[in-house]
């Protein structure tokens, strides 16, 4: 047997990504992938010994990018909050509603009756970014730059007035690709509306 | 109604008594039939799809709902706070029923495929634009501070389902809410979204945050 290579591995994934994004989990199959590439359906199922375990490594390696680009750059330090804000907003929106997260997102919801998915998306996307905002928030109402409150739950509303505008539109296939000046009108909106919910009176 | 028609409607009235009892995965189509009767073709002919029949139910159980739920609207609007967190509770008790979610969950699914998620969709603006109205009303009265009402009512509608929705979308939990935890849920929410839209705002942030008033136009709305 030949010796894997991380390059065909990646090869790989990366025509599985394009085969979900344009047929769907249900409707695609290992040789439609395997078309994409070439080589032999052994050698596929040398990689990947199913279509599920596949998409779970590129829905892994989705959420991967998304966290890196993310987090670490929140500064509680900063002196301006808002505009810490909206730079996260842009970013945390940016790398969401691409084309390809948007696909990932309504694969892990379509298969979370089946499979783990949802699950592991939860834990690996939505969970640590809910930890790191609420974090942040901690340190920011510690600083007394906003009022006290609970921050895991100002984190989730935080988070959830970011989407507010978008989410439901997208993932329900009303909008297909979100321009980005209806993205930079969503967050700076739902920053707005957070301060002045946050701020000390 | 005609006799298709009624067929039609005894086939609504029965699987969604099943799916309710048994959920879409436990439900069959010969389930369906062997309740109405006659023949699995009729079935056919009338819902090409499990998930055609199921949509179709759930779609007639938000309209249904929705007259109920905007009572709580309608009834309190001396005291906008008392009749969000009522209709908030009980959107919430709605959208987090596992049938609900269940529907949500195939329109998301079907939604790059299909024109079904649209459908919902408009369903769901249906009752957005009731509580924009609502909203409108509060600002006219001075209730709340003046903005753009749909913005607003996008702001509420967030606000509720942050923190119960995603974990049920995703199966991370399984048991539906019970009315305790949605009226909790209701009440953070309606407080995060009462302190921003509340009047009062001294004069000082009120000129710093003036352009959050200027009315939006949603630009993938032009």
């Amino acid at each position: 047997m030949k010796t894997k290579t991380e390059s065909k591995r990646q090869a790989i994934i990366q025509a599985a990504a394009e085969v979900f994004r344009e047929v769907g989990f249900e409707r695609a199959s290992m040789s439609d992938i395997r078309e994409r590439i070439g080589g032999s359906k052994a050698t596929l199922y040398n990689y990947f010994p199913s279509k599920e375990k596949l998409f779970f490594e590129v829905m892994h390696q989705a959420k991967e990018l998304e966290l890196e680009a993310i987090t670490g750059e929140l500064d509680a330090d900063a002196d301006d909050l808002k505009r810490e804000l909206v730079h996260f907003g842009q970013r945390f929106m940016t790398v969401l509603y691409s084309a390809e997260a948007i696909a990932v997102r309504r694969l892990a919801i379509a298969e979370s009756r089946h499979s783990d998915i949802g699950k592991l998306s939860f834990e690996q996307a939505t969970v640590p970014i809910e930890k790191q905002v609420a974090e942040f928030l901690r340190k920011a109402m510690k600083r007394g730059t906003i009022r006290t409150a609970d921050s895991k739950i100002a984190a989730i509303h935080l988070l959830s007035l970011l989407e507010s505008e978008l989410l439901q539109r997208v993932l329900l296939g009303v909008i297909d690709t979100v321009k980005p000046e209806a993205l930079s009108g969503a967050v700076r909106r739902a920053v707005d509306v957070f301060l002045s919910g946050y701020e000390r009176f | 109604m005609s006799k298709s028609d009624s067929k039609r409607q005894a086939i609504l009235e029965n699987a969604y008594r099943l799916f309710r009892a048994q959920g879409f995965d436990g439900t069959s189509m010969a389930d369906i039939t062997s309740q109405v009767g006659g023949s699995k073709a009729t079935l056919y002919s009338h819902f090409p799809s499990k998930e055609e029949l199921f949509v179709e139910c759930m779609m007639a159980a938000l309209e249904n709902y929705m007259s109920d739920t905007l009572k709580h609207l309608d009834a309190s609007r001396s005291d906008p706070q008392a009749a969000l967190r009522n209709f908030g509770t009980s959107v919430l008790n709605f959208i987090c029923s596992p049938e609900q979610v269940e529907v949500r969950r195939l329109m998301i699914a079907e939604a790059a495929r299909s024109g079904t998620g649209k459908l919902f969709f408009d369903k769901i603006t249906a009752l957005r634009s009731h509580v924009s109205s609502f909203l409108a009303e509060c600002m006219a009265s001075g209730m709340l501070r003046r903005d753009d009402p749909d913005l607003a009512a996008d702001h509420l509608g967030a606000l509720l389902e942050a923190e119960i929705l995603e974990p049920l979308l995703l199966h991370v939990r399984e048991a539906a809410p019970d009315e305790q935890e949605t009226a909790l849920a209701a009440r953070r929410a309606v407080a995060a979204f009462l302190r921003p839209y509340a009047p009062a705002v001294p004069p000082t942030k009120a000129a710093a945050g003036a352009d959050a008033h200027v009315r939006r136009v949603h630009p993938n709305e032009r």
